[in-house]
Formats: C-alpha cells, sequence, structure tokens
C-alpha cells in the first residue's frame, strides 16, 4: 500500500504540525487521522491531498510519501514499528522519535532530535540533520538504544548524544560536542566535529575528519588501521575510568 | 448555607468509635453537624466504605525542594502526563509531578490534609505559593530546626527557654504548623563537611550533640504547648547497623504530653537496620517495634519502599551524598544559611536488589510488628521510599498474607533469611487501615479538635467514600479489589463539597493552611531580642523585617494560637 500525503500549500505556516499520527501502522485502518495545529486538532485531509493506492495487511507493507513544504511537520514517525516513510522534502523536529522499526528516508534536511531515543529501524537522512541527531532527551540517561542513522549531510551540534547502542553515520562535518555523554554504539563522523565524545562511558567513536577542541582527558594509546585508514586511538574518557574508544584521523587541543 | 446529605454511608470513624456502622452524615456549610433539612443534597453511599478524609502525616509536595527535584529530573515530567479536562488543569510527572497533579491524585485516593514534611525557614514563601496551588487538600508545614544556629547557641548555654523562643518567633514568622529535625546537627556538620555518626557526636564549633538537641527541642515543643510533637528525622538514616542509633534517640524521649506522643519518629523504615556493612545488611524492625511497643510516646511512621523509580529529597545532606557514591547518578545539594541544608537524587528500587528487597519488607513488618495502629502511620515518606500514589498497593499489602507471600516470591531470594516478614501472620483489618491513614494521623498532628481525622458533629466535612463494600470484600483473599478500591474513591467530599467523584476532581477548590503561633511574654519575643536581631542582620542575606511570610501568601489561613509556658 502505498499513502501519499501532499503538503496542500496554504497548509503550511508559521505554527508547526504536531503529526505523531502520521505512521505507517495507522494507515492500515484508513485515512482518517487528525494531527494538531497549535491548539487545533485537524483532519489529515484538510492538511493534505490523500491518495492510496493498494492495500496492505501489516505495517511492513505500508509505504507512506510526504510531499509538499514539510518542514514544520512535527514527530512523523513516532514509535513506528515497521514500514516506511518517504519524505521529499524536509522534514521538522522530532521525526522518528521512539521508533523500532521500519524506514524513513528523507530526501531533504531534518530539523532538530531526527530519531531521538530510537530503538531500532533506519532513518536515512540525504540532506543536512540539526542539533540532537539520534541523541537522548532532557534529563535522560540513555539516548539511541538501537537501529542505524546514516546523514549524507552535515550533523548539528550534540550529534548522538547519550547514545547507548546502534550505529549512526555522518558523512559531512559534525557540530560541537558531537557523542556526548556516550555509553555504548558507534558513531563514524567522515568530516569533523567538535570535542567529541566528551564524558563517554563506552562504545565507539570514529572521526574520520579533524576532531577540534579535543577534550584533553582522553589518554592517547597510539595509530591503528581501520577500514583502509590510519587512525589514532584514544581511550575514553579519563574521567570515567577509560571505559571506551575515541578514533581520530587528527586532532587539535583547545589553545 | 449549602446542605449535603451523605446517605447510607458505612462508617468507619475510629476517633469517635464507630467502626462499620450504616449510617447517614448531615453535613452544614462544611461541617459535619446532626441533621440537615429536606432541601439538602443527597449522595447515596449505598452502603460504600466511608472514612475521614486521609491525612498524610509525612510527605513532601511543595517548596524549594520538591522544585529542585522536578528541575533535576526533566524526564519525570514525561510520565503521568495528563491535559486539561474540565476543572482540572493539565499535570504531569511520576514522583515529583506538579502541584496539581499531587493535589489531583491525593484526591482521587481520598486524602483531604496533607503535612509538607521539610520546609526550610527561610524558603518558606515558596512552600506557601505551592500549597496555594494544591487547591483540594489543606496543607501544613513541618518546620526546619535541625541546624538553626539560634537553636544550637541556646542548647551550648542551656537555655531551653530560649530554644522555645526561637522556635515560636520562627513558626510565626514562616507561618510553619509543627518543628521538624533532620539528622539533627548532622546537616549543620555537613556544612563543614563532616557528619555525626550517632547522637553522640558533637556538631563542629557549637559542640552541641544530636542528644542534647532532640532532648532540649522535645521539652521547648512542649514549652510552648504545639500542637504536634517534635517530627524526627533520626541521625544515621540508611546505614546499616542504625538501629541502634534510633533506638537510642527513642530511649532520650519522656512522656510529657497527656493528649499526644511526645515524639513523632518519621521513615522509621530508613532507620531499622542491621548489620555492619551491605553485606551483612538485614532487617532489625523487632527491636525498633518492640520498643515502640513499651512507650506509648512514640509514634512513627512507616516510610515504606515501594519497587520503581522515584526521587528521594531531604534536608540530610550528608546522607543523599552517601546515595550519590552509591548511585552515581545526578545530584543536587542545597544549603540554606543559618538553618539547614538538603539533598535530592532519583533512584530506582529494584526487586532483583538485595538491599532493596529487605527495605520493602522492613516498612511493612514494622507496622505489622507495632500493637497498636495509632503508633505506626502508614506513609512513603513521598516521594522518598516510592510516590503516594502507591499507597493502595501498601494498604493491600497489610490487609494480605497471601498478597504478601505472593510478592514475596517475587523479590531477592536471600531476602528471607534477612528479615522477618514471611512469619508475620498478622492481617490489618478495615479499622485499623482507618486508624493509620486517617484518624491516627489526625491524633497524631494534634488536629483533631481542629475537625480534622474525624466525623462527629462540628468537624470539618472532609469525608472520604470508597467504592468498597467491607462486608462483601474479604481483604486477605481479594487484594486486587482492595487496591482499586482505594485508588480511586467513589466520592472525595471536602469541606462540605464534592471535589472528586471517580477519578475526575471537580471543583479547583481552595484550600486552608494551618500555622502556629504561640504566644510568649515580652521577655522571650525574640522580635525584640537585640542578642537575636544582632545575630540576624550579621549573618543573614536577608533583612529580618523582610523575612516574615506575608499573610497574602495564605490562601485560607487557619492560626493556631497556643499559650507558651514562657
Amino acid at each position: 500500500m502505498k499513502v501519499t500525503l501532499a503538503m496542500k500549500p496554504a497548509a503550511t505556516g508559521f505554527i508547526p504540525i504536531e503529526a505523531e499520527s502520521i505512521v505507517p501502522k495507522n494507515f492500515l485502518s484508513g485515512t482518517d487521522l487528525s494531527v494538531w495545529r497549535g491548539n487545533r486538532e485537524l483532519r489529515l485531509d484538510e492538511l493534505f491531498s490523500v491518495s492510496v493506492e493498494g492495500s496492505a495487511d501489516c505495517s511492513e507493507d505500508v509505504e507512506v510519501v510526504l510531499s509538499g513544504d514539510t518542514f514544520r511537520l512535527k514527530r512523523v514517525g513516532e514509535y513506528m514499528d515497521g514500514g516506511k516513510i518517504t519524505v521529499l522534502g524536509g522534514i521538522g523536529m522530532h521525526c522518528g522519535n521512539f521508533m523500532s522499526g521500519g524506514t524513513i528516508e528523507i530526501h531533504g534536511n531534518a530539523d532538530g532530535w531526527l530519531g531521538r531515543e530510537m530503538a531500532g529501524g533506519t532513518i536515512i537522512c540525504r540532506g543536512d540533520a540539526a542539533d540532537y541527531c539520534a541523541s537522548g532527551y532532557r534529563g535522560g540517561r540513555k539516548g539511541m538504544k538501537g537501529g542505524a542513522v546514516e546523514v549524507f549531510g552535515r550533523a548539528g551540534d550534540f550529534l548522538a548524544e547519550s547514545i547507548a547502542g546502534g550505529t549512526v553515520i555522518v558523512h559531512g562535518d559534525a557540530g560541537d560536542m558531537t557523542g556526548a555523554e556516550m555509553r555504548g554504539g558507534t558513531l563514524v563522523v567522515h568530516g569533523n566535529c567538535s570535542r567529541p565524545a566528551a564524558n563517554m562511558k563506552g562504545g565507539s567513536c570514529y572521526v574520520y575528519g579533524t576532531a577540534r577542541g579535543m577534550i584533553p582527558t582522553f589518554r592517547k594509546i597510539g595509530t591503528v588501521q581501520h577500514d583502509g585508514r590510519t587512525l589514532i586511538q584514544f581511550a575514553g574518557d579519563l574521567a570515567n575510568r577509560g571505559k571506551g574508544n575515541l578514533f581520530v584521523k587528527d586532532y587539535e587541543y583547545l589553545d | 448555607m449549602t446542605e449535603l446529605l451523605v446517605k447510607n454511608a458505612c462508617v468507619i470513624d475510629p476517633l469517635s468509635g464507630i467502626n462499620g456502622e450504616v449510617m447517614d452524615l448531615a453535613i452544614r456549610d462544611g461541617k459535619i453537624v446532626e441533621e440537615v433539612s429536606d432541601a439538602a443534597e443527597v449522595v447515596d453511599a449505598h452502603g460504600m466504605l466511608t472514612m475521614p478524609g486521609g491525612i498524610d502525616s509525612h510527605t513532601h509536595i511543595c517548596g524549594t525542594k520538591v522544585n529542585f527535584g522536578r528541575y533535576m529530573s526533566p524526564e519525570d515530567m514525561r510520565a503521568g502526563r495528563t491535559p486539561r479536562r474540565g476543572a482540572m488543569h493539565a499535570t504531569s510527572g511520576y514522583s515529583v509531578p506538579t502541584t496539581y497533579g499531587n493535589s489531583y491524585r491525593y484526591s482521587v485516593m481520598g486524602y483531604t490534609t496533607l503535612l509538607e514534611g521539610a520546609m526550610a525557614p527561610l524558603e518558606a514563601r515558596h512552600t506557601h505559593e505551592e500549597f496555594s496551588y494544591t487547591p483540594l487538600q489543606d496543607t501544613m508545614a513541618n518546620t526546619l530546626f535541625d541546624g538553626n544556629w539560634g537553636i544550637l547557641e541556646a542548647i551550648r548555654d542551656g537555655d531551653t527557654k530560649r530554644v522555645a523562643a526561637i522556635i515560636a518567633w520562627t513558626l510565626s514568622a514562616v507561618k510553619g504548623f509543627g518543628v521538624k529535625l533532620t539528622n539533627p546537627g548532622g546537616t549543620e556538620a555537613w556544612q563543614w563537611g563532616k557528619n555525626v555518626t550517632c547522637i553522640r557526636d558533637p556538631v563542629p564549633y557549637f559542640e552541641v550533640t544530636p542528644a542534647e538537641i532532640i532532648r532540649s527541642v522535645v521539652e521547648a515543643n512542649e514549652l510552648l504547648h504545639l500542637p504536634h510533637s517534635v517530627h524526627l528525622h533520626c541521625n544515621n538514616l540508611g546505614t546499616p547497623g542504625n538501629y541502634t542509633c534510633t533506638l537510642g534517640s527513642f530511649g532520650l524521649i519522656p512522656d510529657l504530653n497527656k493528649k499526644r506522643q511526645t515524639l513523632y519518629a518519621t521513615h522509621v523504615q530508613f532507620h531499622a537496620y542491621g548489620g555492619s556493612g551491605w553485606k551483612d545488611f538485614c532487617s532489625k524492625s523487632e527491636p525498633i517495634a518492640n520498643f515502640v511497643n513499651m512507650r506509648p510516646q512514640i509514634v512513627m511512621d512507616m516510610g515504606q519502599v515501594m519497587f520503581g523509580r522515584t526521587t528521594t529529597m531531604t534536608a540530610d545532606g550528608p546522607m543523599e551524598f552517601n546515595l550519590y557514591r552509591l548511585h552515581h547518578d545526578k545530584w543536587s545539594n542545597h544549603d540554606v544559611e543559618l538553618e539547614t541544608g538538603s539533598g535530592i537524587i532519583p533512584v530506582v528500587y529494584r526487586r532483583k536488589n538485595l538491599v532493596n528487597s529487605i527495605m520493602w519488607a522492613i516498612g511493612l513488618e514494622l507496622a505489622l510488628l507495632t500493637k497498636s495502629p495509632w503508633q505506626c502511620l502508614l506513609t512513603t515518606d513521598n516521594p522518598n521510599g516510592a510516590p503516594f500514589v502507591k499507597y493502595p498497593e501498601i494498604i493491600a499489602l497489610l490487609m494480605s498474607k497471601r498478597y504478601r507471600d505472593a510478592e514475596f516470591a517475587t523479590i531477592h531470594p536471600d531476602t528471607g533469611s534477612r528479615v522477618p516478614l514471611p512469619a508475620i501472620e498478622r492481617e490489618l483489618d478495615w479499622h485499623e487501615i482507618a486508624v493509620m491513614t486517617r484518624a491516627g494521623a489526625a491524633r497524631a498532628l494534634g488536629i483533631q479538635d481542629l475537625g480534622k481525622g474525624h466525623l462527629a458533629p462540628g468537624a470539618d466535612a472532609d469525608v472520604a467514600i470508597y467504592p468498597l463494600k467491607i462486608d462483601e470484600v474479604d481483604p486477605s483473599a481479594e487484594y486486587q479489589r482492595v487496591i482499586d478500591g482505594f485508588s480511586r474513591t467513589e466520592y472525595t467530599i471536602k469541606r462540605g463539597r464534592v471535589v472528586a467523584r471517580r477519578g475526575e476532581c471537580l471543583v479547583d477548590g481552595s484550600n486552608a493552611t494551618f500555622w502556629v503561633a504561640p504566644k510568649v511574654s515580652e521577655a522571650y519575643d525574640m522580635g525584640k531580642d537585640p542578642d537575636f536581631i544582632e545575630k540576624f542582620d550579621r549573618y543573614y542575606t536577608v533583612r529580618m523585617r523582610n523575612y516574615p511570610v506575608q499573610d497574602e501568601y495564605l490562601t485560607r489561613s487557619r492560626c493556631i494560637e497556643t499559650e507558651a509556658d514562657l
């Protein structure tokens, strides 16, 4: 089953739209769903031109395609457990929160908190991801616990903050505090980033570019070969008894 | 004039000597009366269990420390979210909910009066502000005096009357209700980076011992004729082997008051530990309960621990630091100038953890081994042992051996050799539960004469009607029905109005705050004492005239004036 949701031009505006109902599973029982804009509850067809092709028995067979100006659409794919969401443009904050299965593919940019606290499934972002991509949330102790996030553009600050499992790959640069509070899983940044893996307690963090503002509490071990690259290995944050691994191509300390 | 008639209520009212009698309750203008006119609104209770409104004699629901618990655990606010509905505001939070969250959840469980367990005098305004947004319960605040410099100096000089005078001035100034000692001397020692291990250790600089503090504050409390006794959180909380310290503290207490206890010992579960370390940690509920059984001058509350996550918060700063060293999670530590301090950390009590399992058992043992339910009240020291929403489960555990056994089978397997719980057959009855949750609390707090905790004519019309028929439910077998029944009242009536119905709160309400103003002679008026004023000006960051809480902070002020022997 393929559900196409084309955002009506009139529906866009300054107020974000909370669209946690846009999850493949929910379309098994029709398109009679609602979303919230501010304190107003709106039917899906008030915002989108909805078209459905085919039918499905399980959420794995559902593909939701979002088109139009969807950058103010928040919480799409929250608690998603299967199926596919394809976003042709950009997507708003909190896309794929808590998702445990299925695939979200974003052709444009993603706003903050992409794949926050996800437990499984795959998110592919062909553009840039903003701050707190694949991270935890305020006060929480564990961020992403499983699954995979791949960003082909850049990522913002606090990429994979508190990550406890799963894999995050960013092909461009990442911002400040990359992998802060990391406690498990794998984080790969192909470009540069700043202050990676601060206060890490576990997991592995790879920076194929330059780590700027390198945290001084990491102990240098030596060089290793990884994926055809020569990287410098550090033992994780000594503030936490050095549990965890940080690999960087190059690094510079703060002056 | 508003009138309400509650018909066919199966009333348990221990203070009036009513136990399971089906009767009508007449209410006029917020008070219980003999009879009402035919025009009265009628509520038919259909023979359901009806008791005076619940009274929590020790809970932490309002004030700076509670609020800091919210502040440092934003993740707690992700639980317990309810949207705005009818008269109800939106709420959120589980272990430290919003004030409305506390108020609604207590009201739905039939609670109408709450005692905030610890208010730092300097920060009293915050407590009173939050009280005014706790609309469905009458409130009162125990005021902290454990590390008050003026009092410590007066004790060093052996001047109990001056201790009483400082308490009198402070209680009136901050609109507090009772005297709370939290780890007396220990929090002051903590400000020197130390602690006191038990009641004979001197506090740095002041060179007074916790034993001296407890004894003179107890005497001062009786000089002031306060409604409530001294409310003591013993030294050495949460340490293996601390029960000797607890017994030592209890042994200091003479019987000074005919109407009520002389000492209220709070969350005694945390003070009833045996062993010399965590490896041989065990329950010492038996010696504690036996001691209390022989001492009518002591009332305690359980401080029951229930499994799950919660937030611990107390004025006992050093203890929270020790907990932080165990958990390595978040920690907050706070100093309140010349008065006290506090610490907060979030915790999770786990069934698979032996220490936590033993703690769970100790609270229940204290309640079951204390012969008189008037001497052991039901609390969790909310939220330290568990959030108060667990009370119905605790009631069911106390009423059902079968439920206890079923739960016991799920906890750490080594618990059985460390605790006497499996051997205790006692099952509490409805009357005893009513004592532990309202009548006993009212007597212990000294508010029964103010119309709390009973349903005799003249009493405040605070009534809880639970959807339970006591002759149809067998609590020892049908414990789930007991839990469900106590979780959600059919009606909660507060000051003559139905405030909650089947889980819905119906009105925005307005509470009353009880506070105490002891009358002392001119010579003992600390507001005019040159020494006291000088100390105040010298060391406090606030001016003495800005210190007292203004009347505007209390929505509905109920001042209790006492004649002090000073």
